[in-house]
């Protein structure tokens, strides 16, 4: 039953805008650093000695900003495809259980995440090497930087995903998305066990795998929480 | 204006004003979270921390963004259900629906510019700061943070009116507004960026000679032309929407 239900889903989301933004985000954020680096790259350079870790740090300066913005966007999407057809009722009067219609659009939520992720990865590596750096290019920082934001971002793709299923009105869910992002700039303000935090990878052990680890248990547990919500909730 | 008391009505009833609040929450964490440790030993006035640390994400993030959301929720109510066929039928132009829902929003923007004030005030006081507060100050930057958002407005009345669904105006206007983050730090290109003038407009450490914190050659061709060009692009495209 779930690989049917991904396959609607994927269907559903066809030709909505999804997969540009998917596309959009990451090329988006690394597209942001070439305007910077075009524009400055003789000040750029005198502030640091290893460049390709600086490039890094500058790239995923914008990636939990897109991330958690990313997120917002395509949940609230996800959950208007039946909020603005009313076709809740139809789609839940089919032989599928609730917890499966969640996880199915979880899980193609997740995907489009990560997909993005390659894409940012890759794209950071492919503009990074038209600099002139100079040294070998650190894989290890640039697969951290593009992979540990997604996990670490699931709590509020979790989130997220419970506000905008259970809202027959919109505004709820983004007006969520505005605060997580406000929160996730304010990132440096924040105490470590704020989720919002975690995409930034900052933490006080100085080990980002750390923020990627919570992400995903945090992630798991809201994720349970919000589908418990939607499967007790009357449909509309 | 007969228009205008039906949006409000329409808004009002939409169960939608709880959105306001999300503005002194803003103005209350941010004015708490900048404490005032930060600038301990320096003669200043103790406001500018909370106001400099709050009004930096609020202009920068919070104000641009927000009104995409007012936007889409003045349009929410005909995206149902044929709303709009219902709402053009009645005796009133469309040029009159559309500048009663662009007035609404501003409203709404003026509205939350007043509570985020308050909060910020509360904040403080929470704080016991006990240097005078910097109305004059303080009211510029209120001021012209909304003045800035006229424009950014008109382009997501546009957008809302456009697509049905919530998120894709509010995809637009990511779009524009994430770049500011960078943008703003540029002398060059900073003043001609449309998104970053809330947060120029709000930036307390501006020149305070003129009446806002940006020079009025800026106001009046950054922040009017875009207007012009977002509303009356917006006001065209409504003429001749089908519904």
């Amino acid at each position: 039953m779930m690989g049917k239900l991904l396959r609607v889903e994927l269907m559903k989301i066809r030709r909505k805008g999804f997969w540009f933004l998917t596309f959009l985000g990451p090329i988006g954020v690394v597209a942001l650093q070439v305007v910077n680096y075009s524009v400055r790259w003789d000040y750029l350079r005198t502030l640091s000695d290893d460049h390709w870790l600086f490039y890094l740090e500058n790239v995923s300066g914008f990636t939990p900003l897109a991330l958690v913005l990313g997120i917002a966007i395509l949940t609230s999407f996800m959950a208007s495809i039946e909020n603005e057809t009313n076709a809740w009722k139809q789609l839940l009067a089919l032989p599928v259980r609730k917890t499966s219609v969640y996880l199915a659009k979880f899980t193609v939520l997740s995907g489009l995440l990560f997909l993005a992720s390659v894409l940012l990865c890759l794209a950071t590596l492919v503009y990074g090497l038209t600099l002139d750096f100079g040294g070998g290019v650190p894989i290890i920082e640039l697969l951290e930087y593009s992979f540990y934001p997604f996990f670490a971002a699931l709590p509020i793709l979790a989130l997220q995903l419970w506000v905008a299923m259970v809202s027959e009105n919109q505004g709820w869910p983004i007006t969520v998305g505005v605060l997580n992002v406000i929160l996730t700039y304010s990132a440096f303000s924040l105490p470590d066990w704020a989720f919002w935090k975690w995409p930034t990878l900052l933490n006080s052990w100085e080990e980002p795998m750390y923020s990627g680890l919570m992400g995903l248990g945090v992630g798991l547990v809201i994720y349970m929480v919000g589908m418990m919500n939607f499967v007790r909730r009357d449909v509309k | 204006m007969r228009a205008l008391a039906s949006e409000w009505y329409k808004f009002r009833k939409s169960g939608s004003l709880w959105a306001l609040l999300a503005a002194p929450l803003m103005g209350f964490g941010g004015g708490l979270i900048s404490g005032l440790d930060m600038l301990e030993g320096i003669n200043i006035n103790q406001w500018y921390t909370p106001l400099f640390g709050a009004n930096l994400v609020y202009g920068l993030l919070f104000l641009p963004l927000i009104t995409g959301v007012w936007a889409g929720l003045v349009c929410r109510y005909e995206h149902q259900a044929g709303g709009w066929k219902q709402l053009l039928a009645a005796p009133v132009t469309r040029g009159q629906v559309f500048v009663a829902k662009y007035a609404v929003i501003m409203l709404l923007v003026l509205v939350m510019q007043l509570l985020y004030l308050a909060a910020l005030y509360a904040a403080g006081r929470v704080q016991e700061i006990t240097d005078p507060f910097p109305l004059d100050i303080v009211w510029k930057s209120i001021f012209g943070g909304w003045v800035a958002v006229f424009p950014l407005a008109a382009l997501q009345l546009w957008m809302s009116m456009m697509w049905k669904s919530f998120a894709a105006p509010f995809a637009v206007n990511v779009i524009f507004t994430l770049p500011s983050i960078l943008v703003v730090n540029s002398e060059r290109f900073g003043p001609y960026y449309p998104w970053s003038q809330p947060f120029s407009m709000m930036y307390i450490g501006g020149s305070t000679d003129d009446v806002f914190f940006i020079p009025w050659e800026q106001l009046l061709t950054v922040v009017g032309g875009s207007f012009v060009l977002f509303f009356l692009a917006g006001y065209i495209y409504f003429q001749r929407k089908s519904v």
